[in-house]
């Protein structure tokens, strides 16, 4: 009884902020303060796949929901990024019938990494994708062996199909744990981009078996690479899944022979593929669809957006953390014309509060004849050009805190624009990109 | 004149962007036509610690402290023979805390330190850290001045007799502590990342000024225009709404 009241009490503060033009999570904090045991009483789909890791959840959850709507299933999920506990409580009431039935084929969610454990405990998980764990936002996640704690504490119970990076050894790792569940890894096969050596921040450089440093036949990005270690057979993955023939001219893979087109043009976009199709494959929904999706997939929410300033080109892309910085910047130097950037580096608690994580970035590799010009901008542009003029950088480095004029003097550059931003600058930044076209 | 550095750990220890650091003690030698050697210590590499002006040690995930501390205790004659030799040290976070007498993690368990000094660490559970923007008062050999960084640390720091500065916003050595860091003229221990450098030069040409005496006796550095650095620190001295 409990439940239904506070179901239908949902549904109506849900109402009511959608009348005034909001929504997310407020409705489902509002349901759990009221009852906090909201999400166990709930009939859900058979199809329920959750996504966590720390790059690339949005779009392959996105992707995922895509796949399985083109299959022709009915699918619900938390589109737009609310990844919280509150946020699939909301997705849950707007959904759910007062028989508390939850009215969908499939439901598709994306969870943050330290809400993991609050959404297991109450939601029926079939499939469980996880991409990777890199060095996040610290001051907010915890270091990144406190995360991995809490989701080995909870996956002993888990008796689903975890989809995994299988070359990532932080994911890998919560293999050893999940003692109940089936397993399916997927990854990709060495590349252009694979190299013998890594000097990118990383995490997770030791055996959680025997703490011996870990070694690689090669790495892919970051820690991402065919890992193993010399003493156990942790490492020792065979991949049910590999992408092959990678091909970076023309942005596309091979999976069994098949070959599919990656959304984005990097290795990261890839490994998001691999993650959907190989939930596709514990689903046992045909790989087509997917291939469909792969064709015309884009976000256009600031991952790799393009704006027109003054007739120009002007590519936006979102960072978060070191390796997403990371990969960005590596796809910005593969255009070797002169280039102008403007990087907006917000301290907001979406963020992180921390910045220092701008110090973990290799942003030396902007530091390149070919940069001409470098402005920063936001909350924090002051630190962000110490990183750059402590960093040896030798172009022009001008500081506009405000982003109408970081763009406005980005507008005047005579070379190729770009423009990043972290989270809370993303949304403002793409208005101002908007205004200035 | 010449200037070098050994910095420990550089694999484990490089948590919060301490890495920076070295990135400032370098700009800030190479703008002064001070030639900097900077090299690295890993477990079980051999080097004469006390042929270094200064040897830094970073902050790192305790999973990283507990893999090398044991390597670090078996150093403790070199690091004492350093000392004597006159190497400035600086420490970040876990390194700060190797320097006393024991840590407790938050699992209970206890690292012995190096015991150099009086004070010790305990962390008490996993939930609670400080964590957040910093201002600390410092008064270092005559010189005032405001520094800013960022904490995260579950450690707290107890015993400290002679602390670097006194807390104007944060915690500091422990929650909502008066006091933060730890220095006594030779060595600066601290939880402020940030990292710590960039916006506190006056840190930075101070610890070089510090390496430079133990070679060439007082030297006076020659100033540098630091208006991004003094600009990036009012940003937050006025985020943390202080008077400057």
């Amino acid at each position: 009884m409990r439940t239904t009241l506070t179901l239908l009490f949902t549904k109506f503060i849900r109402w009511m902020l959608k009348r005034l033009g909001r929504g997310g999570s407020l409705p489902g904090s509002i349901a759990l303060k009221l009852d906090p045991q909201f999400l166990k009483h709930f009939t859900y789909p058979n199809k329920v796949i959750m996504v966590t890791g720390t790059n690339g959840k949005t779009t392959t959850s996105n992707m995922i929901y895509e796949t399985l709507a083109k299959s022709g299933l009915k699918v619900i999920g938390n589109r737009r990024g609310d990844n919280l506990k509150a946020g699939i409580t909301t997705l849950v009431a707007a959904n759910a019938g007062l028989n508390k039935r939850v009215k969908a084929d499939a439901m598709v969610i994306e969870v943050d990494e330290l809400n993991v454990p609050k959404v297991i405990s109450d939601v029926k998980v079939d499939v469980f994708v996880i991409n990777n764990f890199f060095r996040d936002q610290l001051d907010r996640a915890g270091e990144m062996e406190t995360i991995l704690r809490k989701l080995e504490a909870v996956l002993p119970d888990f008796t689903g199909t975890l989809v995994l990076n299988g070359d990532d050894p932080n994911v890998m790792r919560l293999a050893l744990t999940a003692k109940q569940a089936s397993i399916y890894t997927v990854g990709v096969a060495r590349n252009a981009m694979s190299s013998n050596t890594s000097d990118e921040a990383s995490e997770g450089k030791y055996c959680p078996v025997c703490d011996c440093a870990l070694h690689y036949h090669f790495y892919q990005y970051s820690h991402i690479g065919k890992f193993y270690c010399p003493n156990h057979d942790f490492g020792d993955v065979t991949l049910q899944l590999e992408a092959a023939a990678v091909d970076f001219e023309k942005s596309c893979f091979e999976v069994a022979g098949v070959r599919y087109k990656a959304p984005q043009n990097a290795l990261f976009s890839i490994y998001n593929c691999m993650a959907v199709l190989g939930c596709l494959d514990v689903l046992q929904i045909d790989r087509q669809y997917a291939a469909q999706v792969f064709e015309t997939f884009a976000l256009n929410d600031g991952r790799m957006e393009m704006f027109s300033l003054d007739g120009k080109d002007c590519l936006l892309n979102l960072v978060k953390n070191p390796t997403g910085a990371n990969e960005t910047m590596k796809y910005i130097q593969r255009d070797q014309e002169a280039k102008a950037l403007v990087i907006v580096l917000n301290d907001n608690d979406q963020d992180g509060t921390d910045i220092s994580w701008i110090w973990d970035a290799q942003f030396e590799r902007l530091m390149s004849a070919d940069v001409r010009t470098i402005i920063c901008s936001g909350l924090r542009a002051y630190d962000l050009a110490l990183r750059f003029q402590y960093g040896g950088f030798e172009g022009r480095l001008l500081v506009k805190p405000d982003m109408q004029e970081a763009v406005q003097e980005l507008k005047k550059q005579p070379e190729h624009l770009y423009v990043i931003a972290t989270y809370t600058a993303l949304q403002p930044m793409r208005a101002v990109l908007r205004r200035n076209t | 004149m010449e200037l070098s550095i050994i910095w420990m750990y550089h694999d484990l220890m490089d948590l919060y962007g301490d890495r920076g650091n070295i990135e400032v003690l370098k700009y800030r030698c190479k703008k002064r036509g001070i030639k900097l050697q900077v090299d690295t210590c890993g477990i079980g590499e051999e080097k004469d610690l006390s042929a270094y002006d200064i040897l830094f040690i970073g902050g790192g995930a305790d999973r990283e402290q507990g893999l090398l501390y044991q390597d670090l205790l078996g150093r403790k004659q070199a690091i004492q023979k350093a000392m004597n030799a006159g190497t400035f040290i600086l420490l970040i976070c876990g390194g700060y805390q190797f320097f006393g007498q024991y840590y407790i993690d938050g699992d209970g368990r206890q690292i012995e330190g190096l015991g150099f000094f009086e004070y010790f660490t305990k962390a008490p559970d996993r939930a609670r850290r400080c964590i957040g923007n910093i201002a600390v008062e410092c008064s270092l050999d005559g010189e005032s001045f405001l520094a800013v960084g960022f904490e995260n640390h579950g450690g707290q720091t107890i015993g400290v007799q002679t602390p670097l500065g006194k807390v104007i916003k944060g915690h500091g050595n422990q929650f909502q502590s008066s006091w933060e860091g730890f220095y006594n003229g030779q060595v600066l221990g601290t939880y402020m990342h940030g990292p710590l450098l960039p916006k506190n030069p006056e840190i930075a040409d101070l610890i070089l000024r510090k390496g430079l005496y133990r070679r060439y006796g007082k030297v006076d550095l020659e100033p540098l225009d630091d208006a991004l650095e003094t600009k990036a620190r009012n940003v937050m001295l006025a985020r943390m709404q202080i008077q400057k």
